[in-house]
């Protein structure tokens, strides 16, 4: 099955890239360039926002764990991309978001459980598309870690 | 001193030897009630005290709303450590989580759900019917030991809805949507296409973010796709009651655009409401 991802060009979906970019051995999906972001699943059901579209690819490559190993890390990684969908693109008050990133940071790795999950990927994708968060980087050691360890892995 | 005296065991130690019978006797039944009180604190099932579990079963009546049910929380939440599984829910008065109640209604009748509200120092005047919005106190709620799950509700100036749960791994969950999917996998599993999946969790968000946040234009941009869907389908997600139908009804509901809304959606809330799974949530708009 080969699956169809549109994207638009002028706003690229870059958590929903990622995550495609990540299950690429698995499922094949095709990237087009066009006016909206859209993955057309079937006559009846397509998805046009980046969280719902990177819960499916992490839905048809269960094999990756990129929604978490269980019901508790799943609602992890739900609570991180709201997070990332409604705290950190282009809102006010990045700083205290970023506050709480940190806080969350501090013990861990990756964001949840012990493997690459949805949540790192549409987090990391939202700091990359925020013009604010470079000059913010330093005060924030534990976002920076996690940020540039991330940014030096192959599919990033 | 020798122990025998002519083939005779000494008298002083077979008093010695009945003593540590005695003791060794005495430490078996110590050990067995033990293993008794701790089954009952590990496994809410068994051995519950029968008087006190015939009362409780008439009220967890397995709900026949959901196929495929699990019931079985150690599957789902990891091993049982003993102590109550307490879900501590903050919400702000200002904002009262419908879908919540409706959720909290549905797993009361799957779970001995021991259920509380509090109110947080950091807000007054909250409504006599937020208080009491989880039913009445429960009569066997001293005995934490003999409910399966915690739904523990704190009034309390927050600006998001949050949800804490097993605090050492878990980090604090943000956003009613995301505490509706966890309450809502407790009941019963999300449908396993993957597209399925993805289509309730999508009608999930744009429920909270587009119905109840949204913009007037915004509002009625859904009610449009909600009749166009319901046009095709029974329900949102197909021929079974998901967790989108919950959310969007809730959200309908909130947002007052129920009774403007087009004929699938008004044919779709009366389906809702014929169910009964509802009226928690119509009982905290009043």
């Amino acid at each position: 099955m080969a699956l169809n991802l549109t994207i638009n060009t002028s706003n690229p979906p870059l958590g929903a890239l990622l995550a495609a970019e990540h299950v690429k051995s698995s499922v094949q999906v095709s990237v087009e360039e066009g006016k909206d972001t859209r993955l057309q699943v079937s006559d009846a059901i397509q998805f046009n926002d980046t969280n719902s579209i990177s819960r499916y690819l992490a839905r048809v490559a269960p094999a990756l764990g990129l929604y978490g190993a269980n019901m508790m890390e799943q609602t992890e990684v739900d609570h991180w991309l709201e997070f990332s969908a409604r705290r950190l693109c282009g809102q006010p008050g990045l700083a205290v978001a970023l506050g709480e990133l940190d806080k969350a940071l501090s013990l861990r790795t990756f964001l949840v459980g012990h493997a690459i999950t949805l949540a790192d990927l549409s987090v990391w994708a939202a700091l990359k598309g925020h013009g604010e968060w470079p000059s913010q980087g330093k005060s924030f050691s534990h976002v920076s870690r996690w940020f540039y360890f991330l940014s030096s892995q192959v599919p990033f | 001193m020798p122990m025998y005296q002519n083939g005779e065991v000494d008298p002083a130690v077979k008093a010695l030897e009945a003593r540590q019978d005695e003791i060794m006797r005495k430490l078996y039944e110590l050990k067995a009630a033990v293993e008794g009180l701790a089954k009952t604190v590990t496994t809410p099932d068994a051995d519950l005290d029968l008087t006190v579990s015939s009362s409780l079963s008439s009220q967890s009546l397995s709900s026949t709303t959901f196929k495929g049910a699990v019931t079985d929380l150690d599957t789902l939440l990891g091993k049982d450590l003993g102590a109550l599984r307490d879900i501590v829910i903050n919400a702000n008065p200002a904002q009262p989580p419908l879908s919540l109640m409706v959720l909290h209604s549905l797993l009361c009748q799957r779970y001995r759900v021991l259920s509380t509200v509090h109110v947080h120092s950091s807000v007054t005047g909250v409504l006599p019917q937020l208080l009491s919005c989880l039913g009445p106190r429960h009569a066997d709620s001293y005995a934490r030991h003999m409910f399966q799950l915690g739904f523990t509700l704190i009034w309390k100036d927050v600006p998001k809805l949050q949800m804490k749960f097993s605090v050492q791994n878990m980090c604090p969950i943000e956003g009613e949507a995301n505490v509706a999917r966890f309450l809502f996998k407790l009941l019963a599993p999300y449908p396993s296409d993957p597209a399925l999946a993805t289509l309730v969790d999508s009608w999930v968000d744009t429920a909270f973010f587009q119905l109840a946040e949204g913009s007037a234009k915004e509002r009625s941009a859904v009610l449009r796709a909600l009749n166009s869907a319901l046009g095709r389908n029974p329900w949102l997600a197909g021929p079974d009651l998901s967790l989108a139908d919950i959310a969007c009804y809730c959200c309908v509901l909130q947002s007052g655009s129920a009774s403007s809304a087009p004929t699938n959606v008004q044919r779709w809330i009366k389906s809702c409401e014929n169910l009964g799974h509802f009226s928690p949530a119509k009982l905290l708009l009043q």
